[in-house]
């Protein structure tokens, strides 16, 4: 009888009569944890948005509901998410299909050009584009614009369509992963028995293939459309300036303009349950289409699947692949270099117009430095902490399996669902001052807890799949050799798990090291994170030092991406 | 009776990162009749599976020809290379390859379809196939509800409802547990006979080759050893590797002194054997556990006394040392000696090959990796 | 060297009460095999020796140490019971090399440095793996890490080894080479050992004594290999223990005779009991021979070529029926052809009442 979850639940019954203990401990911990982490600010939430002091009112959600602007913003969200989604799709798909199914060349590099969205945020790569095409001032913009001779300039990227345009170059590869790796897991007697049976290869890829990739590429779909609508820096950089807004930067807008009042944040949380609503609705359907449909096609024998010989189209899809990824991947990325070396910006980009100054001016400055700092500290101490919460609580619902597991399990993975914006106005209405006299507003450490709760989720999936993989029988070996309970964690199941842990980590530090979503709600004047040092100099209309100052954080972030590829292709796994 | 399936020459090399050069097929002959049942037998590594991909026209040949009911369908000298899909093969492979995003019908309906018949004739004969593989009432079904032998069944279903005049079975019991496999076999068997198609069928499991086979091929290492019925393989292999693979063997190694064959290091009685005229200084008696007779003592044979018996369920087994070596020996349950017994041991017509040869076993083993 | 007793053990997992009023006496230095169908509660009785389950009733000691007794409320932890163990997955512990998987116990039991060095490069020598010691467990084949599962279960020299279907995943010819070899490292050290499987070829050639459990978690017949294939004690063991036919047994006007769809008559021995009704004949396919001159005739559905046997489906009136002939009959009787008409012989019938619901046959 094997046993495919974690450790034996025979164990956990036997030591759990044996005596008061750490099981009972750690359980105990988990879940006072997670209510003061997670719980305390989604209810503050709810509480603010329908109640005024101490009594249930509707009327304030309804007058955020009717609102011109919030229903614009919400139009303009479902709008932006769902075109990005439709040609996010197709790009991935199509890349996924060139890579995984064709004989086109170089493949590594084309790879190794995607893994570079991943590694930056979006928001960094809207601001290239800005400098690019910007309505009023964008430079490949002005140079269109005299090259053709016409009178206005030609591209407007500060447009619901710009707004698409970025966010898919930056979210087509979670359909591309998605879709490639089913792709080349794919049992390919599944396609060779269409071809046995008279199918030609055109008839095999829309009968045979496609449909088995279809959970794929919905779950790769679906990732696109939630992560459109709860995402703050690209609509930032492109609409914020001309009015076009959506629900999370019209979030920021609302509480920004009221200095940070209770009456703004309350507004704020009112529009919060709108936009959680509309990602609900998202997370449900994703739920159904993918519960619906996922078929095991993975195959057993490592049988390379058969490439479909391009011929003719082979350099033409080359090239036009090739040019377009290096369009969308690496010219934003070398314009914000570029950028930064310019005395003034709308100076022409020439050799004479170079300086270090930008630099030397983002360096002397306290707030770089500060930032840079506070960045360091809040994603190293919330990857440590959150690495081990997360086991924590992976291990006590698998293993310890306590009565409420399942709530344990739902409240870590929530506010994987709620946007950043939201869980930031959370931890503002649930540690300013109104519980228990806890005011951690302005403070580095409320972007730490809001951190907390938005990370934990990530390390926790991590150190669970990892458990799973320790079957009960390894744990049980231990005992029978005679080691304690307390023995078999430490020598053999903390061992086993460590790299998912340490990946863990990782998974947490470099995506908190550059965000800005969560931190633009909560920042005080001496607590900015790197990412919101970034947008306010840009903000404030500083745009070489912006550029210069991002140039940094690119350069940290390649830098930080080496070390752990090379950490991690090291260790020895499981 | 015409020949369904011809193999001219042919061979297939290929480079692969960890192996470097590798012949896979090296010079294979053999032609298949009409209506037979042929089986490819092999360990992995040996080149079984590489010619049905290229019979089936997922692999091209490196040098040689196939022909198919007549037609040539892969040439080296010609250039010539037709597409799987117009083969006009019947195929099931070992993890069934059934569509799970398409019912049984469905699934069983497609190379109709592919072929553009008409909807009341592809009704009629995908219930025609259903019915000869057990399935009627299933059609709306879908495979990830069905247990793995039905999923074979729908595989099967879809294989000849084409009518195709050759069948490829790539190892399709494999994946199905024992009792199952013994009646798919039948099944197997049965549609053979109903519709008279030509079956190539490849397995590493020699029992299950024996079962099913009018006449299969052994080989190993892209070479092939033995071509001939189950029963002349078993009784008349070849070589020391046809022997071993097929049944349980028992090999003795001897030395010839005087004409008289003795276990090698231990000339104190000789086996009471008939010596071949041209065997060598040391050869190898090769020989299976239900082919040596005991008897008791002095009746002629090699003395020697019962080390252990084992009761099988439908065999005794008795360990009985010949040499330095210890004979299994199994004899049905009436024939019974104590354990300590003296005996005189027989070998009925063994067997005789050259002596061992090493630096097969580890070529076998490095393919083992491919 | 201990000898194991298993005393009316009783668990129950949920509702379902998997083994009820258990005992089962091990003697002490014999290899004694455990076999069932699957869920019988073998792996459940292995799981309460070692201390990871505890059963509702009952007593279990090794040797003279107590390690279990419901009504004295004793239940030693399961890290002090000392009993090795080699589980059918291995678990083997993938981040720690061969060597250090066999030091483990060792280490627990606080065993001195130099002394856990030399023992366990003993055991290592034992199932020949003392070149692969510091080999990590994934560099292994399937066959390497069992040996390796053994030489962590023999190092601390233990009274009891259990092994739960240690060679079901390796393939034929490596279970023979590690069948033999467990068969001398018993010999060699001497150990008990309770040996789990559904594997009954493995189990005869492996065991001294054998144990069958039935389907309700209850102990059907304990005895030698003799015992078990030529005096098996009920239908569950004959029927359990290789191939059967059945054939219900009527009692006609001409005498006693076989229903096969049609009245067969039956002119061998049959006890009273037997004609009364309801019961049935059981028959291996190996004891049924070809006879020509034997009034009873049947018909050559099909004939397949094994190897070391022919395989039969007979027609007997309506009833199919298996045969295996033995080559060394086929050679001095003959083979029969598909479609023809041969005669039959019953060689060690028995008797059974029939199964509620049908025979398995």
């Amino acid at each position: 009888m094997k046993r495919m979850d974690g450790v034996s639940p025979d164990l956990a019954a036997v030591d759990g009569r044996r005596r008061f203990n750490m099981d009972k401990m750690m359980t105990a911990v988990c879940f006072i944890l997670l209510l003061i982490i997670v719980v305390i600010p989604i209810v503050m939430i709810v509480y603010n948005a329908f109640f005024y002091e101490g009594k249930f009112e509707i009327s304030l959600f309804v007058e955020q509901l009717t609102e011109p602007n919030n229903l614009g913003a919400m139009w303009n969200t479902l709008k932006i998410a769902v075109f990005t989604t439709i040609l996010g799709t197709v790009m991935g798909v199509f890349y996924a299909w060139l890579l995984g199914r064709s004989d086109i060349p170089a493949k590594g590099l084309m790879r190794a050009l995607f893994n570079i969205p991943y590694m930056f945020p979006p928001f960094l790569g809207a601001m290239a584009w800005d400098m690019m095409f910007n309505g009023r001032s964008g430079y490949i913009n002005k140079w269109l614009r005299d090259l053709l001779g016409l009178s206005v300039m030609p591209i407007n990227i500060n447009s619901v369509w710009g707004i698409v345009f970025v966010e898919v170059s930056y979210y087509f590869p979670f359909v591309f992963m998605q879709v490639v790796s089913a792709l080349e897991r794919m049992d390919p007697t599944l396609e060779e028995s269409a071809r046995i049976a008279g199918a030609k290869q055109r008839q095999v890829i829309w009968k045979i293939t496609l449909p088995l990739v279809k959970p794929a590429i919905s779950a790769g779909a679906l990732l696109i459309l939630t992560t459109s609508l709860a995402h703050f820096g690209v609509p930032a950089i492109l609409g914020y300036a001309k009015r076009i807004y959506t629900l999370p930067t019209r979030i920021y807008e609302v509480i920004y303009n009221s200095g940070g009042s209770f009456d703004g944040i309350r507004q704020g949380a009112a529009i919060s349950v709108m936009l959680v609503v509309v990602v609900a609705a998202a997370l449900i359907l994703q739920n159904r289409i993918l519960s619906a449909g996922s078929y095991d096609i993975i195959k057993g024998k490592s049988m390379r699947p058969t490439l479909i010989k391009l011929r003719g189209a082979k350099i033409p899809l080359f090239i036009l692949a090739i040019f377009t990824l290096i369009m969308i991947v690496i010219v934003p990325l070398v314009m914000i270099v570029l950028i930064s070396f310019l005395k003034a910006y709308g100076l022409p980009l020439e050799f004479k117009n170079f300086t270090f100054a930008q630099y030397e001016k983002v360096f002397s400055a306290n707030g770089t430095i500060a930032s840079i700092r506070n960045s360091l500290f809040v994603s190293i101490t919330a990857g440590i902490i959150c690495m081990f919460l997360g086991t924590l609580v992976a291990y006590v619902v698998q293993k310890i399996r306590p009565k409420g597991k399942g709530a344990l399990e739902v409240i870590s993975m929530l506010p994987y669902a709620i946007p950043g914006t939201v869980l930031s106005i959370g931890v503002i209405l649930a540690w300013s001052g109104r519980i228990l006299g806890i005011n951690l507003y302005n403070t580095i450490w409320i972007i730490l807890v809001a951190y907390l709760a938005r990370y934990l989720s990530f390390s926790m999936k991590t150190s669970s799949a990892a458990l799973l993989q320790v079957h009960s029988s390894l744990e049980e070996a231990a005992r029978v050799c005679g080691a304690s309970h307390t023995e078999s964690l430490a020598d053999v199941t903390l061992p086993l798990i460590r790299p998912a842990m340490v990946s863990g980590f990782f998974l947490i530090f470099l995506p908190a090291m550059r965000e800005v979503t969560t931190s633009i709600l909560l920042y005080g004047p001496y607590t900015r994170t790197l990412g919101v040092q970034i947008y306010s100099l840009r903000d404030a209309g500083m745009i070489p030092q912006a550029a210069a100052l991002a140039t940094v954080a690119i350069g940290i972030i390649i830098i930080l991406n080496t070390i752990v590829t090379k950490l991690t292709k090291d260790r020895k796994g499981v | 009776m015409a020949d369904q399936i011809v193999l001219d020459h042919v061979t297939k090399r290929f480079t692969t990162k960890t192996l470097g050069n590798i012949t896979a097929v090296d010079d294979f002959n053999l032609r298949v009749h009409e209506g037979e049942c042929f089986s490819f037998l092999g360990p992995s590594g040996c080149g079984k599976s590489t010619t049905l991909r290229m019979i089936a026209g997922f692999e091209d040949l490196t040098e040689g020809e196939i022909e198919l009911c007549g037609k040539l369908v892969s040439s080296s000298k010609k250039n010539l290379y037709v597409q799987p899909e117009d083969r006009g093969l019947g195929m099931v492979f070992q993890a069934f390859a059934v569509w799970p995003h398409m019912n049984v019908f469905e699934n069983v309906a497609f190379p109709l379809r592919i072929q553009k018949i008409n909807k009341t004739d592809i009704t009629k004969r995908v219930n025609e196939a259903l019915h000869h593989t057990s399935l009627t009432g299933l059609e709306k079904a879908f495979p990830s509800d069905l247990s793995g032998g039905q999923q074979q069944r729908i595989a099967l279903a879809r294989a000849i409802v084409t009518n195709p005049k050759v069948m490829l079975l790539d190892e399709p019991l494999s994946n199905l547990d024992p009792k199952l496999r013994e009646t798919m076999r039948f099944e197997i068997k049965a549609l053979q006979r109903k519709f008279n198609f030509t079956i190539i069928f490849v397995t590493h499991d020699q029992s299950e080759a024996m079962a099913i086979s009018d006449r299969m091929m052994v080989c190993d290492m892209g070479k092939i050893m033995q071509i001939d019925t189950p029963e002349n393989l078993y009784n008349k292999p070849c070589n020391r590797f046809v022997h071993n693979f097929l049944g349980e063997s028992t090999f003795i190694n001897v030395v010839i002194r005087d004409g008289k064959a003795y276990p090698k290091g231990h000339t104190e009685q000789a086996l009471d054997l008939p010596v071949p005229p041209d065997a060598a200084a040391e050869m190898v008696v090769a020989t299976r556990p239900n082919e040596i007779a005991l008897t008791g003592p002095g009746e002629g044979g090699y003395a020697s006394h019962i080390e252990k018996r084992i009761f099988l369920t439908d065999r005794t087994e008795y360990l009985v040392p010949v040499g330095e070596q210890l004979l299994k020996v199994q004899t049905p349950h009436r024939v019974t000696f104590a354990q300590g017994e003296a005996c005189s041991v027989h070998l009925v017509e063994p067997m005789w090959y050259p002596a061992d040869d090493e630096a097969a076993e580890k070529e076998r083993a490095r393919r083992q990796l491919v | 060297m201990a000898n194991v007793r298993f005393e009316d053990i009783t668990f129950r997992y949920g509702t379902n009460t998997v083994l009820e009023h258990f005992s089962l006496d091990v003697e002490s230095g014999k290899i004694v095999c455990l076999v069932g169908p699957s869920g019988c509660g073998k792996t459940t009785l292995v799981r309460a020796l070692l201390g990871l389950i505890k059963p509702e009733t009952g007593s279990i000691t090794v040797g003279d140490r107590c390690l279990f007794d419901a009504k004295k409320r004793i239940n030693v932890a399961a890290e002090k019971r000392n009993i090795g163990i080699v589980f059918q997955d291995y678990a083997v512990w993938p981040h720690m090399t061969v060597l250090e998987n066999v030091c483990y116990p060792l280490k627990k039991q606080r065993v001195p440095k130099d002394e856990i060095q030399k023992r366990a490069m003993r055991a290592l020598e034992q199932v020949h793996m003392t070149e692969y010691a510091r080999h990590l467990p994934n560099q292994l084949s399937g066959g390497q890490q069992q040996r390796v599962a053994i030489a962590r279960a023999i190092v601390v020299d233990s009274d009891v080894l259990v092994m739960d279907e240690p060679i079901t995943n390796l393939d034929a010819k490596l279970r023979e080479e590690m069948l033999l070899e467990i068969r001398m490292i018993q010999k060699r050290l001497g150990a008990t050992i309770l040996y789990i499987t559904h594997d009954q070829q493995s189990a005869l050639q492996l065991c001294d004594k054998m144990a069958i459990m039935q389907q309700d978690g209850t102990l059907c017949q304990y005895g030698s290999d003799e015992e078990i294939i030529l005096r098996p004690a009920n239908r569950f063991t004959f029927e359990f223990i290789g191939v059967s036919n059945f054939i219900p047994v009527l009692n006609s006007a001409a005498g006693p005779a076989l229903d096969c769809g049609e009245q067969i008559p039956y002119s061998g021995d049959v006890p009273a009991e037997a004609l009364a009704g309801g019961w049935e004949i059981g028959v291996r396919p190996n004891d049924i021979v070809f006879d020509a001159g034997s009034p009873m005739r049947a018909r050559v559905d099909s004939r397949v070529f094994l190897g070391s046997e022919y395989n039969y489906f007979l027609s007997l009136g309506k009833k199919q029926i298996r045969m295996q002939q033995s080559m060394l009959d086929a050679r001095t009787q003959g083979i029969a052809d598909e479609g023809s008409e041969v005669g039959i012989r019953f060689l060690n019938v028995r008797f059974y009442p029939a199964k509620k619901g049908g025979s398995a046959a």
